[in-house]
């Protein structure tokens, strides 16, 4: 399912209850229609983020890696980025990831690609 | 929901032509390439003349040489089932526990198949371990060195500037070294190396009769209380492994003390309970166990006491294990697992060069006990038999003082009396397999009689003409 919202188009991509607190998941990017696939990623107080799925860093899956405290660290050399902003927080990576636009409603989560969030 | 023991794994996670059973000459199916070891790095030594079984004596040297240690490292421990961790420390895939095999470190996990896996902990790039932590939850081990990661299943996943090896170089041939055997037995996990080992159970023989008056108390087993308690001894691995197979005799001296602050009166046990009669349980494997023998055994935690449905026990277990092993006796499983059936001790003695070894300790308890049950099993586990436990200290300042001295140049040459309980041994029509006397170093003679034939006998590793 898709809507506009008078700016950019927004796409279901799943419930809330589908991702637990400090975890993600991978939306394909053949759904999403971006170069990348995106990792929605849920912080442990609850709220949800978009990233590009695949670390800057070397090729592993954000959606797998560790979420807390506003920041997402990378399973495999442990490079962090800022949920909100996609800024790199720390090495190994030094190229920031690209962030989307996240809305919850009504506990399902819409996912806007390519807008700033 | 339940893990899943497979017998044999390595072969499936790691196809190709780097996996299968190691070619002779090879400890592990990894590649070498143009290297060869030359032998002179392996020098072995006949220890024939070093145990005497049959006349209970031991030379010294066993507790002292370091080219016979590492032979043990080679020929006694690589090809044994050695005990890795408890089931019920792994839950969710990535669960995982890292421990020894021998001087070999290893990380115990569940796969992404629910699967119990073990492998090398060691970067296959620089040989640092690729996990640092003592247990804990993750998606892979990334080595902190410079970044190699594999995964749940031991695949080389992630290499940072692949791009700069060669083209032959292929991601599939760098895995983790795979254990190539992992089997459970009542909860209980054991790893070897060996490529083609008997299965676990037919290792254990009729010693799973005994183990099964500790694991086997219901159908819901057993899970553990508490973490896993470390500590390091002065001493070598076999003076640990051996008392637990064989030495009730020790009791009443060694833990004069402790037996008498457990008493009633203060003052020290009864007759009765000082001149106990019991049985030993000789293995021809090298296992042993030894258990006083009465129609009213307890367990020592009134709690627990008062929990246990020893009626119920009789009718899983059979009178002879509810009068004997079920609850205080002491036992080995060769080469270097220990438990105390009566607090739910059970413990590794993982050897540290010749003089040294450290302990981990685990308590285990019945599923089915309720909080407070495990609870007072935990506190009385670590009051006896915890680093601290009264009897503990004990066990551990004779082993160190053993230890302490064998250096000395006559001392070493010394022999050692094993001799109690000779001709003792029989099969006794109650217990199963050979038994003997309750003080008795007969369990000892086997264990010694057991690493003697292990020492002398080439392993799969090793170059045979």
């Amino acid at each position: 399912m898709t809507i506009d919202t008078g700016n950019g188009v927004g796409i279901r991509v799943a419930n809330l209850n589908d991702i637990p607190e400090g975890e993600g998941i991978s939306v394909p990017k053949y759904v999403t229609g971006t170069d990348d696939d995106i990792a929605l990623l849920r912080d442990e107080d609850g709220s949800v983020w978009a990233l590009d799925d695949t670390c800057t860093h070397e090729t592993a899956s954000l959606a797998d890696g560790w979420v807390e405290e506003g920041h997402v660290e990378c399973p495999l050399h442990s490079s962090k980025f800022c949920l909100k902003t996609g800024e790199v927080q720390g090495l190994p990576a030094t190229k920031n990831a690209c962030p989307h636009r996240v809305e919850v409603r009504d506990g399902e989560i819409w996912l806007f690609p390519n807008q700033a969030p | 929901m339940t893990s899943t023991i497979e017998p044999t794994t390595a072969q499936e996670a790691c196809p190709g032509n780097a996996c299968g059973n190691p070619p002779q000459g090879r400890a592990t199916s990894a590649a070498r390439g143009a290297l060869d070891r030359p032998s002179e790095l392996q020098r072995t030594v006949d220890v024939s003349g070093l145990v005497d079984s049959e006349g209970g004596l031991l030379d010294r040297a066993i507790f002292t040489d370091r080219l016979l240690y590492s032979q043990e490292l080679r020929r006694v421990f690589a090809p044994s089932w050695l005990f890795l961790a408890h089931t019920d420390q792994f839950h969710k895939p990535g669960d995982f526990f890292t421990t020894y095999m021998g001087e070999d470190p290893v990380i115990v996990t569940m796969d992404k198949n629910r699967r119990i896996k073990a492998y090398l902990n060691s970067c296959r790039h620089r040989g640092a371990r690729v996990c640092r932590a003592d247990f804990g939850q993750t998606r892979n081990f990334t080595c902190t060195y410079h970044g190699w990661s594999y995964d749940l299943e031991g695949r080389l996943v992630s290499v940072p500037n692949e791009s700069g090896y060669p083209d032959s170089f292929r991601r599939e041939d760098w895995g983790l070294v795979e254990v190539p055997h992992v089997e459970s037995y009542h909860g209980l996990i054991f790893g070897t190396w060996n490529p083609e080992p008997v299965s676990l159970r037919e290792s254990l023989g009729d010693m799973a009769w005994y183990l099964d008056a500790m694991l086997d108390h219901d159908p819901e087993g057993t899970v553990v209380v508490g973490g896993v308690h470390k500590w390091v001894l002065d001493g070598n691995w076999k003076l640990a492994a051996e008392q637990f197979a064989t030495d009730w005799y020790h009791v009443n001296m060694s833990h004069a003390s402790a037996l008498m602050v457990l008493s009633p009166t203060g003052k020290g046990s009864k007759d009765e309970i000082v001149h106990r009669t019991g049985r030993q349980y000789v293995d021809p494997n090298g296992h042993g166990a030894g258990f006083p023998v009465h129609p009213k055994n307890r367990f020592d935690a009134d709690t627990v006491h008062h929990w246990m449905d020893y009626d119920a026990l009789r009718e899983r277990l059979g009178d002879a294990r509810v009068e004997g092993p079920v609850t205080t006796g002491h036992a080995t499983v060769f080469p270097n697992f220990s438990y105390l059936p009566v607090n739910g001790s059970i413990r590794i003695w993982h050897p540290k060069g010749p003089d040294e070894m450290e302990v981990w300790a685990w308590t285990i308890v019945d599923k089915s006990m309720p909080g407070e049950v495990r609870e007072a099993q935990r506190l009385y586990n670590l009051r006896t038999f915890g680093p601290t436990g009264i009897f503990e200290q004990d066990d551990g300042e004779n082993w160190s003082e053993c230890q302490a001295i064998a250096h000395g140049f006559i001392t070493n040459g010394v022999a050692l009396n094993y001799q109690m309980g000779m001709g003792s041994e029989r099969e006794d029509g109650i217990h199963p397999g050979t038994t003997s006397e309750l003080y008795s170093d007969a369990a000892g003679r086997s264990f010694y009689a057991r690493w003697r034939t292990l020492m002398n006998t080439p392993a799969w590793h090793e170059e045979t003409q």
